[in-house]
């Protein structure tokens, strides 16, 4: 009994004990978030006060984002704009109704411009403008043009709408005049072709034209019609202003909300339809599928995906559409070259590239460091490699590329784990420093290229590329959740390699293993196209790229009368240089009929001449002959816009027009701070220092103080506490 | 748990307890004085820096370029920011990083210098030298000096409380201006909040060194 006691004594003092440490830790911190607490709240009063005299008003009792003085009158809100897609899929031709629905808040007449994104490859061919029930149809012009009759309508009163092409991938909608609390439509109709690749068929629809760094100096002023943006135009990037929308803080909520329809008909029957981004919902008929959004409206901060994959076997190995248009006959077709057996690997040096700019933030830089941690798996012993990293500065791990070893390996991953995002965007020194360190014998030489691709100056990087490419190949992984499709997939035609998108962390291994065996097996080269004889062809594009495992040859073609048999031919090339002939014979008779294939000839021969123009030669000629088929075929380009007028003023002139540019959402998963910085820190802690330490300093005076009167005092009290709860009997 | 406790107990035994106490007894003042000791320090070396950049800006003025205070230092004076209501001078570093904030208030390097066009950005610490922000009213006449000996005279027109991230007030473009960026609120105790607080003064004259003197 006595040993019991004397233990259950020694319990409960060291028990207090712990008792008033607690408590008085508790007290202090409790101490501290009052004070916090205090001081936030004498700073922040729902209401301001106005004091004396001057009606100024004390800066230390405002809230947030409070005006307190201001020069000139405040600032209107922008139309706001909901949009809707259709696509119509048959086959692997896409159709693409996009509606674009402005409507004006207030009580303002308004201009509204909304800087927006389609795919990189979309034929835009046609816009209407809907007001109230009236439709009018929109009319191909060249640009200036088009602008001076878009002003002259929007001076006059009269509604009216243009639609741009600033980059091939990043367009504008300008609708004038917009009513007060009227709501104006205006659709854009598309043609696209969906990708095929590595078995499956992808159609791609970018949501939101994400921040886009803009380097060189700004020196440059902002033209008149311009100017809405963040951005300044710079001396490398001088429409820099049209590309980049006023972007919403997340914190202000998502805005610009989508609903997007599919209606696919793939032709075959299929095995899976996924959309690795958004949730949908499927229904089907035979090999009818309709699919819609689960949720209905998503807001527009991300790329929709929709992809499916033909059921085993029932993948066709060519196809053939083509229309008759205006006594033309034009023919789109595709070849699906065979799967060939790997050839021998030889030994390769590969040199990554990853953007660890500002833009990267969030998962996209932790979905890149996992495709690098990927891919350093996949060198063997006997290949080099070297990891070079930019944001506005360019640095590698390595001087030169160095033997795959364990210990360079182990030094690599160390590297990456350091890796961070922030800062610009300066590709070029990159784009250099990885194409630069080559010489001519030796063999096989990767650059992998992890980036999101957000920058102004496209062109002068593909000029870098094609320049400096020699033995070299260059693939392209759009990282994140808003890539620019458009680098994407150009740098790595310019590469001679081929492009990659990754949009979320689960994907990168499935899209890492895919581009590892593009990497590692033969490639078809040398690929030409014989047409029949006595038929004179335009077909594009002319020099026909390589292609990797898994990606058909696609050209398009016009001739006056098409008929009798192609032939195409190339090379498949493995590593070690062994290659076997290719051949493939297509009759031109049958085929199928199908609406919007003289547009697609049109606008890969578009695509073809612009590349041409970022060789650089004959610039003129290449204007003129863009501008040529452009509206001939009725297609948006950087040279020709779409213009709808409406003929009756709407707007007195005495009633003044209000420009507005829309805000975009910042991309899914992007850090608004690390892209567009912020105002300098500005405290010290000395105030935070000094109160801890006055803290510490009263909390020890009054232990050694109190100590005995306040243990006894926890003592006792515990000691009655337990008591009264029978614990100390049960324990006795 | 309770059995868990007695077994502990009856191990360990009384004097170490003790012992640990009277060490948290000496470890909690020395913690209240340093923590007293670093608050001092940022204060004190905000009050001194100012008075040994006096002598650098004397020396700029004299036609020196990039004065260093000290020998180590990684920034240099640019500007002499007075408030003549307030009889307040301050002068202005290169640079907004941490450690020329902790000397004096800094001069965004995208920014314009005073006497070039466009928006002049000085940014600097709530707590210390740019404090007296709070008592800034509109109207109030800002002068800087530039390291020619100019002064340029503004005046207050907005007062702005924003979130760090309204980045817009940093603009290089528009007309000649001053903007003045501090943390806000200024007594608050945590150093990382997200408000600012943004003064924006329009250039209304330059004054000659002269007159001014």
């Amino acid at each position: 009994m006595q040993t019991k006691l004397s233990i259950n004594f020694v319990f409960l003092r060291c028990l207090a004990r712990r008792v008033k440490a607690s408590t008085l830790y508790t007290f202090a911190l409790g101490a501290i978030v009052f004070l916090f607490a205090s001081s936030a709240q004498a700073n922040m009063p729902g209401e301001t006060e106005a004091s004396d005299t001057q009606a100024y008003t004390n800066p230390s009792a405002v809230k947030q984002g409070t005006l307190l003085f201001k020069s000139e009158a405040g600032f209107m809100s922008a139309p706001t704009l909901h949009t809707d897609v259709r696509f119509t899929v048959t086959g692997m031709l896409v159709r693409a109704h996009v509606k674009q629905r402005f409507q004006n808040p207030d009580g303002d007449w308004k201009e509204g411009v909304y800087v927006f994104p389609l795919p990189e490859d979309a034929a835009v061919d046609h816009m209407r403008m809907y007001i109230g029930e009236r439709i009018i149809e929109g009319q191909i012009k060249e640009k200036q043009k088009a602008r001076k009759e878009y002003q002259q309508a929007k001076q006059s009163g009269k509604k009216a709408s243009l639609v741009e092409q600033e980059r091939p991938n990043v367009f504008t909608t300008s609708v004038a005049n917009i009513a007060p609390h009227e709501t104006i439509v205006v659709e854009i109709e598309y043609q696209q072709v969906a990708r095929y690749d590595a078995g499956r068929f992808n159609l791609r629809f970018p949501l939101v034209v994400a921040p886009r760094y803009i380097p060189g100096n700004s020196n440059i002023r902002v033209e008149g019609f311009a100017g809405t943006g963040w951005a300044t135009n710079t001396d490398q990037v001088p429409d820099a202003t049209r590309i980049s929308p006023p972007v919403r803080k997340p914190e202000q909520g998502s805005i610009n909300p989508v609903n997007i329809e599919i209606d696919l008909n793939a032709g075959f029957k299929l095995d899976h339809i996924d959309s690795p981004y958004h949730d949908i919902a499927i229904s089907n008929q035979e090999n009818n599928y309709r699919i819609h959004l689960k949720e209905g409206d998503v807001p527009a901060d991300r790329d929709f995906v929709l992809s499916w994959q033909p059921a085993t076997g029932k993948m066709p190995q060519a196809a053939f559409f083509k229309e008759n248009k205006n006594g033309d006959d034009y023919a789109l077709l595709m070849v699906l070259p065979p799967q060939q057996a790997q050839s021998q690997v030889l030994n390769r040096e590969v040199v990554f590239v990853i953007d660890t700019s500002g833009s990267m933030g969030g998962t996209s830089i932790m979905q890149a460091k996992a495709a690098l941690e990927l891919a350093l798996n996949s060198l063997k012993t006997g290949d080099r490699f070297n990891i070079i990293q930019f944001d506005s500065h360019t640095s590698q791990l390595y001087p030169a590329s160095q033997a795959v070893l364990p210990s360079t390996l182990q030094q690599a991953r160390r590297y990456i784990g350091t890796l961070e995002a922030q800062g610009g965007t300066e590709m070029a020194p990159a784009l250099h420093a990885a194409l630069m360190q080559q010489n001519a014998e030796q063999g096989v030489r990767q650059v992998i290229f992890l980036t999101d691709g957000n920058v102004g100056n496209e062109d002068a990087l593909f000029k870098i590329i094609e320049d400096n490419l020699l033995n070299s190949r260059l693939f392209t992984i759009g990282i994140g959740s808003a890539p620019n499709s458009h680098f994407m997939s150009r740098a790595a035609k310019f590469g001679r390699g081929t492009h990659t998108h990754i949009g979320n962390i689960y994907e990168v291994q499935q899209k890492m293993t895919d581009l590892f065996q593009k990497l590692e097996n033969p490639v078809l080269r040398d690929i030409k196209i014989s047409w029949p004889d006595r038929v004179i062809v335009e077909s594009w594009p002319q020099r026909i790229p390589d292609l990797y495992l898994g990606e058909p040859l696609l050209v398009s073609a016009k001739a006056g009368h098409l008929a009798g048999d192609v032939k195409m031919t190339g090379r498949i090339v493995g590593q070690d240089g062994a290659g076997q002939d290719w051949q493939a014979n297509l009759s031109l008779n049958g085929g199928k009929d199908a609406e919007s294939i003289s547009v697609l000839w049109a606008r890969r021969k578009i695509a073809a001449l612009m590349e041409r123009s970022v060789r650089g030669n004959e610039a003129d000629h290449i204007r003129e002959e863009i501008i040529e088929t452009a509206l001939a075929h009725h297609l948006v380009s950087k040279y020709t816009s779409l213009i709808a007028v409406d003929t009756t003023p709407a707007r007195k002139l005495a009633e003044i027009l209000k420009r507005r540019a829309l805000s975009t959402n910042l991309p899914a998963g992007w850090e608004y701070k690390k892209v567009f910085g912020t105002m300098p820190k500005t405290a010290t802690p000395a105030g935070l220092y000094l109160l801890l330490g006055g803290f510490l300093l009263i909390i020890s005076l009054f232990r050694s103080l109190f100590r005995n009167v306040y243990l006894k005092k926890c003592r006792s009290l515990f000691v009655s506490t337990c008591t009264r709860a029978g614990i100390v009997n049960r324990i006795g | 748990m309770l059995t868990f406790y007695m077994q502990r107990m009856t191990i360990m035994p009384t004097q170490p307890c003790r012992q640990r106490r009277n060490l948290l007894l000496l470890i909690l003042p020395l913690c209240g004085l340093w923590f007293m000791g670093q608050g001092t320090y940022i204060h004190a070396k905000a009050t001194l820096a100012q008075v040994l950049l006096e002598t650098a800006w004397a020396r700029a003025l004299d036609g020196q370029k990039a004065v260093k205070p000290w020998p180590w230092a990684d920034t240099w004076p640019v500007s002499r920011l007075s408030v003549p209501r307030l009889d307040i001078h301050r002068i202005v570093l290169a640079g907004v990083n941490g450690s020329a904030l902790a000397f004096g208030p800094g001069h965004l390097f995208a920014s314009a210098l005073p006497g070039e066009v466009g928006n002049t950005v000085i940014a600097g610490h709530r707590d210390t030298h740019f404090n007296f922000l709070k008592d800034i009213k509109p109207g109030d006449a800002i002068e800087l000096q530039s390291d020619e000996g100019g002064i340029y005279v503004y005046e207050v027109v907005e007062t702005h409380i924003a979130d760090e991230t309204d980045t817009v007030f940093m603009d290089r473009e528009g007309g000649p201006r001053l903007t003045l960026i501090t943390c806000y609120p200024f007594d608050a105790i945590n150093p990382g909040g997200p408000l600012r607080y943004v003064i924006v003064a329009k250039k209304i004259k330059m004054a000659s060194r002269h007159e001014q003197t």
